[in-house]
């Protein structure tokens, strides 16, 4: 009994400290939990390696800020490296302002490690990827972007004209891109589905927080989009896939995390057991 | 690896410290970092705004391409600040009008055309348990929103199996949650570790 | 001496031949192995005219090939209308812009010739390209680089459509709601009683105040931080009228801690109108409904600490809430407070659901604010959506039932039938 009462009267930041350590500890001595590949995100994965020519493009919405940043960055570092190992090109498109600076970290990052592990197939800002500018709409932008994507957009996201660049050789509207990965954790990606997929016809596949991961699935299954990466766990198996083709040398960021993720679940499930054990004990001593 | 020397990395991570120490209390740093935040992120939008739409949409097309069909759209968009003048403010309802209207007549067929793709995947497009549980599923949720029934005998019955639908998904939903919180704060732990400490790779 | 200088003469002109020949196109006959690569042209159907869609079929080989597609009008007039498309994008539209002084009209014969080459196509070549008026088909050299010119289309005009005609169903279907909708509205303006049934939490509220009262506590009243625009706030509205005419039937006092200012004023007005109601007006305390601030953990921080503080016997929790749903609903069950809580956002739900003692789920709110209006624009709206959720599920369940015998029984009638439901649906 004295145990159900400690429970019930736990100071929370108790829990907050157990909770820290969960985390920080498996980053200091990692365990490499065992990872298996989920079918919505290997199809993604699938549709890039061998659905794609060489020279398609993926475009990937980057509709996300510094809040979900930690789940949503991962994927689009992981997403973008994949597309450029198989010498496809690659579009960021943005409908939040806050999108644009995530894009650009990203594009920075890929770049970088891309030239750093693959010497011998140099990758360009604006020949082989790109940021496309920040256009206020949402919903105008991504119809827009079904008639004329220059137009749309003028200019990319670092001021040059997008009719100049390499990279936009040959992209009219969304019939000239062959997929489309759209980032983010809010319904904004009901807005890619209706629009863009309803009415284009873009293949699309979905990267979004695990918080709505749950609402999406049901897209999944009316073929609505191919695939979807929920949460950090999604971008650790996309980045677990590209690791087996060992072109790329970034920093697997969801993957380091998962050992974190798996012991801060364990603990969770823990506390929930003990938590409606000693509800239900409480319950009954009071009816009684 | 060793502790950064990066100035702005030295911020982010004393920022992340500033707004966690509220787990502890609430307390000065807490509150200084939120109104950062706050006033940041305004001043940030603003700024993409001017470059964006005020640069780009109005003053370029004007300026240089001579397009005057621009000033149409950019005398209803200041119409919107006739709000803040008590007499004229019924001239905001203007540009109101032509939002509402526009995004209504885009929405309404888009938002069918939606609906249909969800009842097509309802469609059992092969017998298997799967779909079975779906139409069941779809079928007893919509059952417990009807509000012209009595929830009486056998529509009472539906709408339970209903409800035990709606819990399992919220059940997935608040696992998916808590899967997200973590994840997040893994995201500034590995931050702190690795790109301001120096510990971890 | 003679010999030599004709040589040299021969060699220069041989070279310089070679050389110019390198700048200009050669015509082979068919060398590239393009058997099979034609390209069609046609009248983009169902969009506003101006535009053009542009249509090839490939055999596989040719996946990884580039295709330039060129136009020429009635007139003579050539222009390009894309370079370099991958050839497995099977499609391009030529559709008017407003930067291109030479869009495509409605009503003008246009003819179209594509070009495939293995490479990304010369920028020389484009222009010499667009300076003829007519290429024949075959293959062609240019700087050593083949392509293959297909043969023209035959004429396109394009044109506008008045109607959408793939989006029929979508009309049908809005005929039939905006009908069904009016046909409610019709009836219970005629002073019928359109019937809404029970909502399980809002029977809960006298439970509620009733037992706060006897604790001598009272009760908080939570808005969210929605705007007065927001339908899940006008809906928590309406249930704060029904609460506070209870309230002060019982006597006691009720706290509105507010996000938004506007929605302070309005909450005043409702709670001194529904006092007045039930007959106390003397009871209302204009100072009970406050704002707070319009942060959104500022705020959460704000009503947690007036819980901790005047420690109410119930919360009411319903509006619109995001992220601050759990710090609220969490500090509310800490105090042992009876909870009530409603809200349309399908991602805080669960949190409600697991901390308070009664949730209204979704659609639930809404209907429990027209259950307690009653009012006729909004109950035909509930009846009416609810004659389309009777459709949704007949329509589900017919194509349940046709599926079992199309693919359980395999009967060929039932297949057909089953994927004309299918197509309909598909718009």
């Amino acid at each position: 009994m004295k145990f159900i009462n400690f429970i019930n009267n736990l100071d929370k930041r108790w829990i907050y400290l157990i909770l820290a350590l969960c985390i920080i500890i498996p980053f200091l001595f990692p365990v490499g939990f065992p990872m298996k590949t989920t079918p919505p995100v290997k199809s993604i994965y699938d549709f890039i390696e061998d659905s794609i020519p060489e020279g398609g493009v993926v475009l990937i919405g980057a509709d996300y800020d510094p809040s979900t940043m930690a789940e949503l960055h991962p994927m689009a570092k992981v997403v973008a490296a994949h597309a450029l190992s198989n010498n496809l090109r690659v579009l960021f498109v943005t409908l939040y302002p806050q999108g644009a600076g995530m894009a650009q970290d990203v594009i920075d990052n890929v770049l970088r490690e891309w030239n750093k592990s693959n010497p011998d197939n140099p990758k360009e800002l604006g020949k082989d990827i790109t940021l496309l500018a920040y256009v206020p709409g949402v919903s105008a932008v991504v119809l827009k972007m079904g008639e004329d994507i220059l137009q749309t957009f003028n200019e990319d996201g670092y001021g040059n004209k997008l009719s100049e660049l390499e990279v936009m050789k040959g992209i009219k509207n969304y019939n000239n891109i062959n997929l489309m990965v759209e980032l983010a954790g809010s319904s904004v990606v009901l807005t890619w589905l209706i629009y863009a997929n309803g009415r284009y016809g873009l293949k699309m596949g979905i990267g979004t927080t695990a918080v709505s991961a749950a609402e999406y699935y049901s897209y999944l299954q009316s073929k609505q989009a191919i695939g979807m990466l929920g949460g950090l766990k999604g971008a650790a198996e996309y980045e677990h896939l590209l690791d087996e083709k060992k072109v790329y040398g970034g920093r697997k960021d969801a993957s380091i995390g998962m050992d974190a993720q798996s012991s801060a679940h364990i603990f969770f499930i823990i506390l929930i057991i003990l938590g409606n054990i000693a509800y239900f004990v409480k319950k009954r001593k009071e009816g009684k | 690896m060793a502790i950064s020397t990066n100035f702005w990395i030295w911020i982010a991570a004393l920022l992340t410290l500033a707004i966690y120490s509220f787990l502890y209390k609430d307390n000065p740093f807490y509150k200084f970092a939120e109104y950062l935040l706050v006033g940041i992120s305004i001043g940030y939008g603003i700024s993409i705004y001017w470059h964006n739409t005020i640069i780009t949409k109005v003053y370029n097309p004007l300026v240089y391409d001579k397009n005057f069909l621009v000033l149409i759209p950019l005398l209803l968009g200041l119409l919107m600040f006739s709000r803040f003048f008590k007499n004229v403010s019924y001239l905001s309802r203007i540009p109101i009008a032509f939002v509402v209207g526009a995004g209504t007549g885009l929405s309404v067929p888009s938002s069918f055309e939606f609906l249909f793709k969800q009842i097509y995947a309802t469609m059992p497009l092969k017998l298997d348990i799967g779909s079975l549980i779906i139409v069941v599923g779809v079928i007893s949720t919509l059952v417990y929103f009807f509000f012209s029934l009595e929830h009486k005998g056998f529509v009472g019955k539906v709408s339970k199996v209903g409800i035990t639908f709606i819990m399992v998904a919220f059940g997935a939903a608040f696992g998916y949650t808590i899967m997200a919180r973590v994840s997040l704060f893994i995201g500034r732990i590995q931050f702190l570790l690795s790109d301001w400490l120096g510990i971890i790779k | 001496m003679l010999k030599r200088t004709l040589l040299l003469i021969l060699f220069l002109i041989l070279s310089i031949s070679l050389f110019s020949e390198n700048d200009s196109l050669i015509f082979l006959e068919n060398q590239f192995p393009c058997e099979g690569f034609y390209i069609t042209g046609r009248d983009i159907p169902n969009d506003g005219g101006s535009g053009i869609e542009i249509n090839w079929s490939f055999p596989d080989s040719l996946d990884n090939c580039f295709l330039t597609v060129l136009r020429r009008d009635e007139f003579g007039n050539n222009s390009v209308v894309a370079t370099d498309l991958l050839v497995s994008s099977k499609q391009v539209r030529d559709v008017s812009s407003d930067e291109e002084p030479s869009r495509v009209k409605d009503g003008i014969k246009y003819y179209y010739t594509g070009i495939l080459s293995k490479k990304i196509i010369d920028e020389n070549l484009l222009n010499i390209l667009k300076e003829k008026s007519y290429l024949k088909n075959g293959t062609y050299i240019f700087n050593n680089d083949t392509f293959y010119v297909t043969s023209e289309t035959d004429a396109v005009i394009s044109k506008a459509s008045w109607f959408n005609l793939s989006r029929i169903p979508v009309l049908i279907s809005l005929i039939i709601i905006a009908f069904v909708f009016l046909y409610y509205l019709n009836l219970a303006k005629s002073g019928k009683e359109l019937y809404i049934r029970k909502i399980n939490g809002l029977d809960a509220v006298e439970e509620a105040v009733g037992r706060s009262t006897e604790m001598g506590k009272p009760i908080m009243y939570i808005l969210g931080i929605g705007y007065v625009t927001d339908i899940p706030t006008i809906a928590g509205l309406t249930i704060l009228s029904r609460v506070s005419k209870k309230v002060a039937e019982y006597e006691t006092k009720i706290l509105v801690p507010s996000y938004d200012p506007v929605v302070m004023t309005t909450a005043q007005e409702v709670v001194k109108e529904a006092f007045t109601e039930a007959g106390r007006p003397d009871l209302y305390n204009k100072n009970d409904i406050m704002y707070i601030t319009q942060d959104q953990f500022g705020y959460a921080a704000g009503v947690d600490g007036m819980m901790m503080r005047e420690k109410p016997g119930a919360v009411f929790l319903q509006g619109l809430f995001f992220a601050e749903s759990l710090i609220l609903a969490e500090t509310g069950h800490s105090i042992g407070a009876i909870q009530i809580s409603g809200t349309t956002e399908t991602a805080q739900l669960p949190f409600f659901v697991a901390a308070c003692d009664y949730t209204l789920i979704g659609e639930e709110m809404m209907a429990a604010s027209v259950y307690l209006q009653k009012e006729p624009m909004m109950l035909s709206s509930i009846a009416a959506e609810d004659l389309l959720k009777v459709f949704i599920m007949l329509l589900i369940i017919a194509g349940f039932v046709i599926s079992i015998f199309a693919f359980g029984f395999n009967i060929g009638l039932f297949k057909n039938l089953f994927d004309h439901l299918v197509n309909a649906l598909q718009v």
